[in-house]
């Protein structure tokens, strides 16, 4: 049945030829635009246009093993050999997000939009918008480190303006990235930022695939080859090697089924769930992954000001330091905060002091400590009211918006949304809140004192070299004891922006204490002890707390995607070395346009897929060369209990003298063959390239009754 | 005299002494205030102990060694000779002490100190100030003006004033537009807002005239206050001709408007100054402005005219976040420093409690970890006045969530400011966020845990008249009369409220409509249809005259809710509709999903036919009600979704039975923390429809025992433990 008929030969024409330095590995068309992304061997990203303008070019770094776009194609999805999935925005290749949610090689990646806009059963509730952009002007982002960045702002304001404008788009419409790894574990997460669930398929149960036989089976060893989530988002086909086994309850003796089961199986996972709690999950991940992102905010502000802050505090000490080595050598017995003191208090100035003042600091050096430290204290107070308290109050307000949606349980509780976790982590972004406004308070009048500080040292050093001193700021002579006392050789500061093993607690002052106990009774934070925390502390509390509320709504969801089908296709080699046994592969889903019963059924099943492979030489030595595709899959189960099944396949011979190279499924039903020549082997063999419209193909339906035939292909033998 | 006793005796007192509420302006607190932060012009006798003062005429020429309050501060050691600088410590201190617990301050007693002060020197006119600002706590109107002209007749006003003097020496009029300016501030604090608006546009005038900017700035500012607190309808005769920003436009300004171009003058003439303080004030006070005006363009016509006619809440939040970028600039204000001295009486303070005396130990706990922190235990060294306004801009932002619809930032807001701000402010803007706890409690968790915290509020701002405490009270005890339906009880208690507000027209509006709007209420619950709805209507006509919009979206609910009430379901939509578009345009969400709720009522009593759409209505609104809406709200909306199943003719409730129950029991439960008796009723009376039809006949019985005993509290209400009754 061999169906080359359609083969057209045109000679393509060349559009355009351009050297890469490397092997290209992986490539992707973008969607929308004429954007080539391509992945070499030595790990870079080339993004071009279809001219071959490169457009730029970005290493990650790691072993690139998958990439895809993002349905709107505004960002890269790339998958990394660690297991990391990184999002990459396409007007530069800045990481937008990179999560880790695999630990061995993302082997493939699948993005799929919400095809349709949101149409309810009851077209009612889909209009829930985001109220915060209502509310609050766009959101703070990550404060850039001194120093690190520097000239090129005006592109980075570029940069970031897109970013922003991203990260709202991203969240217009549904879409699920899912990811499959190395080890056979699947990762879901919405707009490829939260992540809403993970499976293995190791740990499914597989009804047989044989009519009658009872045993249920499990997939040992399996890695993934490719996945792809349907239109609707309703089912889910994975295509993985594997050893299938029996899975015998009760002796747990799990023996191999049959003979080689190892081979390609294709698998249909039941996700939807996706599909029936879009609008919840939607809402959920569009408050979820923006929440994300503020922490991100915070985290950074919080580690740009402990860093800033502690070099500022470290040139202090540099330059205040070497007084008290004088002090020592001109054998005194007192500290540095003492002999200043006395200097304050109009004492005689010691000697030490004189030279320290005089010579060793002089004017210049404690003006440059002055604006040192000074300065400092300006940005970090600009970073906590630009960054810092924003992203806590917007914190708080997506919090509240969740809290909302958690309380109406007949919705949301089937997403995992528990409304006390929620509460939680609602009290903990107000607790946050007054953390940062004590913080900046304290901030604040430390800046306040060392300036004040600094402003009678340098009268004392004016007075000193017996300069004029009347062009000086005034300074505050109390203010200078509390600096000595309390600030001079302690940092307040940073303590409270250091995580430290150590349960430091602050010490509280007895009224503010009982404000605190007493503002429970008006409906204040249960927790008394908040305040003792240092704000690094509470971040880090709110942040597990976030973690534990989010982690619910991940782990019902991964609890309800579910098995439904399995089905082997052809099998492999079981060498060891068959996990990286390169397969071409490819899945898609075309509308139903052959089938009539579409209209009578839902709008579920108006997308029928289609998978198709290449069958490796060794797996069936009697049908060598051939292309397999099936269809129907998805339905099937459905259609069994109907009583007929809705698979059917068809097996494409290869002709002669050629072999595939790679195929896929393009547009409107077609498959793509590339083909190469096998008999010329060196120079340029002709490559040519096969379209065949697959619905035209004379489909072959397979009934599943057939006892003993494990591989389906062996019911398409000729 | 002995002063130290005096001293003594305040500063014990002061400890131990409760902060009772009082009704105050907020700018007002801050112009007294930054009065004092100066003072210069005293020569006062060197103090023997400072070795330091190197140059007279500084700022704080001063220095003390960190011992000298304690060598002092020995209360019976018998009578020192008073510094003059010590002395204006003292009146420094008493000032803050009297705008931090208004009218709390006994006003007899510190009279008493300050007339034996005034005799003994009788060239300390700062004396006349306080004297002034203690009649003013206490509502001596006459005592009040007197001491004011007295002050600025004596001292010409040029005894610490912050102001910064003018470039020229135009010093010679004195200071007669700061007179002025006071004057202005204190017809306002008393209620006469017409003779505040007059004497101010004077002090525009004369300040103009000396050009005076600083005090131009302040007086742009108080009028700014003042219209935005005063509800006028016409300024047509009194901001007319001598105001020149907007004579020089040319066109007839709405009031609005011409705040609006007052309050963008006034920022810019106060960041120009570098006055920060005052930055800050105006920021609030436009955040204010945004809060709940519409942003119209003057000019409305052209191809770039928005047709967005809607408030702007991200306006809102960028102005309440520019004016706490006070905390980091106070610092570079062009003329405060604190004064010497400032702290020592903290410390005095500080030595009764066993922790603070470390700071004056000689030994010095240098390294050790815990210490670091000892730091924050410290008073603060930001100036009062600065943390005053960064606290109102917490308070703020409390009352800005309450009406945008965000009950938990709502709530962290006024705890931010409850747990960081009381011990700096004034006890009238504690009460405000104490009341705004309670509220929140009230209408979260019900009554009886907010009458417990409204009891320790109580003893914590001891009531005066007009305080912010009563009025809550008042508004407690009626909402929790209405539900319980103590009719009379209701009615006496809103007539109450009613008395509190001043007569004078455009004086104390909110609480004016509150009262008016309580009495409506009562009105419908007592059935009287037609009077509740001529009350709604005159209140509608007095808030759109005074243009009190968001007043207008919460009348033309309770209307609708009257149509309802009354029958006339039809009748009632156009109100609930036009509602629903005042709260849009002015981004009430959460009383938008309340009438959405209305609404949804409204269609649901017009027939089955329409309960597919009251659903839908009602899901729409659902994650805004159960998120922000209060017990009663949530129960409404549980209610009316259960209804809306019940009469949806294609539901069959033995199919989907809970889809309706879960609904109804939370409704049940939150309306018996609420003591709602009639809501609660209706409740359990749908739970015994459903339950018969179930045919469980167990719970049956026990919904329709609940109903009854709901009824039977409603038809005879009880007046058993109800502690509060008594106290009215």
């Amino acid at each position: 049945m061999e169906t080359d008929e359609d083969q057209r030969v045109i000679p393509f024409q060349l559009q355009f030829d351009k050297p890469v330095a490397s092997q290209i590995k992986i490539a992707e068309w973008n969607p929308e635009k004429d954007l080539l992304a391509m992945v070499t061997e030595d790990s870079k990203i080339l993004l071009h246009r279809f001219n071959w303008q490169r457009l730029w070019t970005i290493s990650p770094g790691r072993c690139i093993t998958s990439l895809c776009w993002r349905p709107d194609g505004k960002a890269i999805a790339v998958g990394l050999e660690d297991g990391t999935v990184s999002l990459h925005d396409v007007e530069n290749g800045k990481l937008l997000r990179s999560l880790k949610s695999h630990t061995v090689a993302v082997v493939c990646l699948n993005w799929e939009e919400d095809g349709h806009l949101i149409r309810d059963d009851n077209g009612n509730i889909s209009t829930y918008e985001d109220r915060t952009s209502c509310f609050f002007p766009p959101a703070p982002r990550v404060p850039r480190m001194p120093g690190v960045v520097s000239g090129d702002t005006g592109f980075m304001d570029d940069n970031e303006d897109s970013f922003q404008e991203l990260s709202n788009s991203s969240h217009q419409r549904f879409n699920i990235l899912c990811s499959g790894d190395k080890d056979g574990s699947i990762c879901f997460s919405i707009f490829g930022i939260f992540p809403i669930g993970k499976i293995n398929i190791h740990k499914f149960c597989f009804p047989t695939p044989l009519v009658g036989t009872q045993a249920t089976y499990r997939l040992l060893n399996a890695s993934i080859y490719k996945v792809a989530l349907s239109k609707d988002l309703c089912h889910l086909i994975v295509m993985c090697s594997g050893e299938l086994i029996e899975d015998n309850d009760a002796s747990r003796d799990r023996r191999t089924a049959g003979h080689g089961m190892h081979g390609l199986h294709s698998l249909m996972l039941d996700t939807s769930i996706f599909w029936k709690r879009k609008n919840e999950l939607h809402q959920v991940a569009q408050q979820a992954s923006n929440i994300e992102d503020l922490t991100e905010v915070i985290r950074a502000s919080l580690s740009v000001m402990c860093k800033q802050w502690s070099d500022a505090m470290h040139t202090f000490h540099e330059k205040f330091d070497p007084l008290s080595t004088l002090i020592i050598d001109h054998g005194l017995d007192s500290s540095p905060q003492e002999e200043f003191l006395s200097l304050l208090g109009g004492a005689r100035t010691s000697p030490p002091v004189h030279q320290f003042l005089v010579n060793s600091l002089g004017e210049v050096g404690a003006k440059r400590v002055s604006k040192v430290v000074c300065g400092a204290g300006k940005e970090l107070q600009l970073i906590v009211l630009n960054h810092l308290q924003p992203a806590a109050e917007i914190i708080g307000f997506r919090m509240g918006e969740l809290r909302g949606l958690s309380r109406w349980r007949a919705r949301y509780q089937g997403v995992g949304l528990d409304e006390t976790l929620i509460n939680n982590a609602t009290e903990k972004a107000g607790m946050l809140l007054v953390q940062v406004e004590r913080f900046m308070r304290v901030l604040s009048s430390v800046v306040q004192q060392f300036s004040n500080f600094f402003n009678w040292l340098l009268k004392c050093i004016k007075l000193l070299m017996s300069e004029p001193s009347d062009q000086l700021l005034p300074y505050n002579s109390e203010l200078a004891v509390i600096f000595l006392k309390f600030l001079y050789d302690q940092d307040p500061v940073r303590k409270l922006l250091e995580l430290s093993e150590a349960d430091c607690d602050i010490e509280i002052e007895l009224e503010t204490m009982q404000r605190v106990k007493e503002l429970v009774h008006f409906g204040g934070f249960l927790d008394c002890e908040y305040l003792r925390r240092t704000l690094a502390k509470e971040f880090q509390q709110m942040e597990s707390s976030f973690k534990e509320a989010f982690l619910m709504p991940f782990s019902t969801i991964s609890e309800k995607i579910l098995c439904e089908n399995l089905l082997p296709l052809f099998s492999l080699p079981s060498s060891p070395a068959s996990t990286s046994f390169p397969v071409p592969t490819s899945i898609s889903y075309y509308e139903d346009s052959s089938h009539a019963m579409s209209s009578n059924q839902t709008s579920q099943n108006s997308f029928i897929d289609y998978i198709s492979f290449q069958i490796p030489e060794e797996s069936f030595p009697e049908i060598a060369n051939c292309i397999g595709i099936a269809r129907g899959f998805m339905n099937d189960l459905i259609s069994v209990k109907k009583g007929y099944s809705s698979l059917e396949a068809v097996l494409l011979g290869v002709p002669d003298g050629y072999h595939c190279v790679d195929l896929s499924l393009y547009k409107e039903s077609q498959i793509v063959l590339l083909l190469n020549e096998t008999t010329s082997s060196e120079g340029s063999g002709d490559a040519c390239m096969m379209i065949v419209q697959a619905n035209d193909l004379p489909f072959v339906s397979i009934s599943r009754s057939t006892s003993l035939d494990y591989w389906m292909l062996h019911q398409l033998k000729i | 005299m002995d002063l130290e006793n005096f001293v003594f005796k305040k500063v014990t007192e002061e400890i131990e002494a409760r902060k009772r509420a009082s009704e105050r302006v907020s700018f007002h607190l801050h112009a007294p205030k930054a009065l004092f932060d100066l003072v210069e012009d005293i020569e006062a006798p060197a103090d023997p102990k400072s070795k330091h003062s190197d140059k007279v005429g500084e700022t704080s020429p001063y220095v003390h060694p960190p011992n000298y309050a304690l060598k002092e501060f020995e209360p019976n050691s018998g009578i020192f000779l008073r510094t003059n600088w010590q002395i204006q410590g003292y009146l420094q201190e008493q000032a803050d002490a009297l705008e931090k617990n208004g009218s709390s301050f006994s006003l007899n007693a510190f009279e008493l100190i300050l007339r034996q002060l005034h005799k003994l020197a009788p060239e300390l006119h700062r004396v006349h100030f306080l004297r002034y600002l203690n009649s003013l706590c206490h509502d001596d109107y006459f005592a009040a003006l007197e001491n004011l002209h007295r002050y600025f007749d004596y001292s010409a006003g040029t005894e610490g004033i912050d102001f910064v003097p003018p470039a020229s020496g135009s010093n010679s009029f004195g200071r007669y537009e700061i007179a002025l300016l006071f004057l202005g501030m204190m017809h306002f604090q008393f209620g006469h807002p017409k003779q505040a608006l007059e004497v101010l546009t004077e002090a525009v005038r004369v300040s103009q005239q000396l050009s005076n900017d600083t005090c131009l700035a302040y007086t742009l500012a108080a009028i700014c206050n003042l219209l935005s607190e005063i509800g006028v309808s016409n300024t047509a005769g009194i901001l007319g001709s001598s105001f020149s920003p907007l004579t020089s436009i040319g066109i007839s300004l709405s009031v609005q408007q011409q705040l609006f171009v007052l309050l963008r003058g006034s920022l810019k003439r106060a960041e120009s100054l570098k006055l920060k303080r005052l930055v800050a004030s105006n920021h609030l006070a436009m955040a204010k402005f945004d809060l709940t005006h519409v942003q119209r363009p003057l000019v409305s016509f052209g191809p770039k005219a928005s047709m967005k006619l809607r408030t702007c809440p991200t306006n809102v939040c960028k102005e309440l976040r520019l004016s706490s970028h006070l905390i980091s600039e106070f610092g570079f204000e062009s003329s405060t420093m604190t004064t010497d001295g400032a702290f020592s009486t903290a410390w005095l303070k500080n030595l009764q409690k066993p922790l603070g005396s470390a700071i004056l130990s000689q030994e010095n706990g240098s390294g050790s970890n815990e210490n670091a922190f000892q730091f924050c235990v410290q008073p603060s060294s930001i100036p009062g006045s600065v943390l005053q306004l960064i606290g109102s801009s917490y308070l703020l932002r409390a009352t800005a969530w309450e009406l945008y619809g965000s009950a938990p930032l709502a709530r962290i807001n006024a705890l931010v400011y409850a747990t960081c701000f009381t011990d700096a402010s004034s006890s009238s803007d504690a009460a405000l966020a104490y009341v705004k706890l309670i509220q929140h409690l009230a209408v979260f968790r019900g009554y009886k845990e907010a009458f417990a915290a409204l009891k320790i509020a109580e003893e914590k701002f001891l009531s005066v008249s007009k305080s912010r405490i009563l009025i809550l009270k008042l508004q407690l005890l009626h909402e929790r009369a209405l539900h319980r339906g103590h009719l009379k009880l209701a009615q006496q208690v809103c007539d109450e409220l009613g008395v509190l507000a001043s007569s004078v027209t455009g004086v104390d509006m909110e609480l004016k409509t509150e009262a008016s709007l309580r009495h409506a209420r009562t009105l419908l619950a007592a059935n009287q249809y037609s009077e509740a709805a001529a009350v709604a209507h005159s209140l509608f006509c007095m808030c759109y005259k005074f243009n009190l919009q968001v007043e207008n979206a919460t009348v033309l609910l309770l209307l609708a809710e009257v149509h309802k009430r009354s029958g006339n379901a039809v009748l009632g939509l156009p109100y609930a509709l036009a509602s629903l578009s005042f709260c849009q345009s002015f981004n009430l969400d959460l009383l938008k999903a309340s009438a959405t709720l209305t609404l949804a009522e409204l269609w649901l009593s017009l027939g089955s036919n329409h309960a597919k759409r009251a659903l839908s209505l009602i899901q729409g609104a659902l994650p805004m009600i159960l998120g922000h809406g209060g017990l009663e709200l949530r129960a409404r909306a549980y209610i009316a979704e259960a209804k809306c199943y019940l009469s949806d003719p294609s539901f069959s409730v033995s199919e989907n039975s809970e889809v309706v129950l879960d609904p109804l029991s939370q409704a049940s439960v939150e309306l018996q923390v609420l003591e709602y008796h009639e809501l609660a009723a209706e409740t359990f009376y749908l739970m015994a429809t459903v339950f018969h039809k179930l045919g469980q006949l167990e719970e049956r019985e026990e919904a329709a025992n609940s109903f009854k005993k709901h009824m039977m509290a409603l038809k005879n209400p009880l007046d058993d433990e109800d502690p509060l009754f008594n106290v009215l």
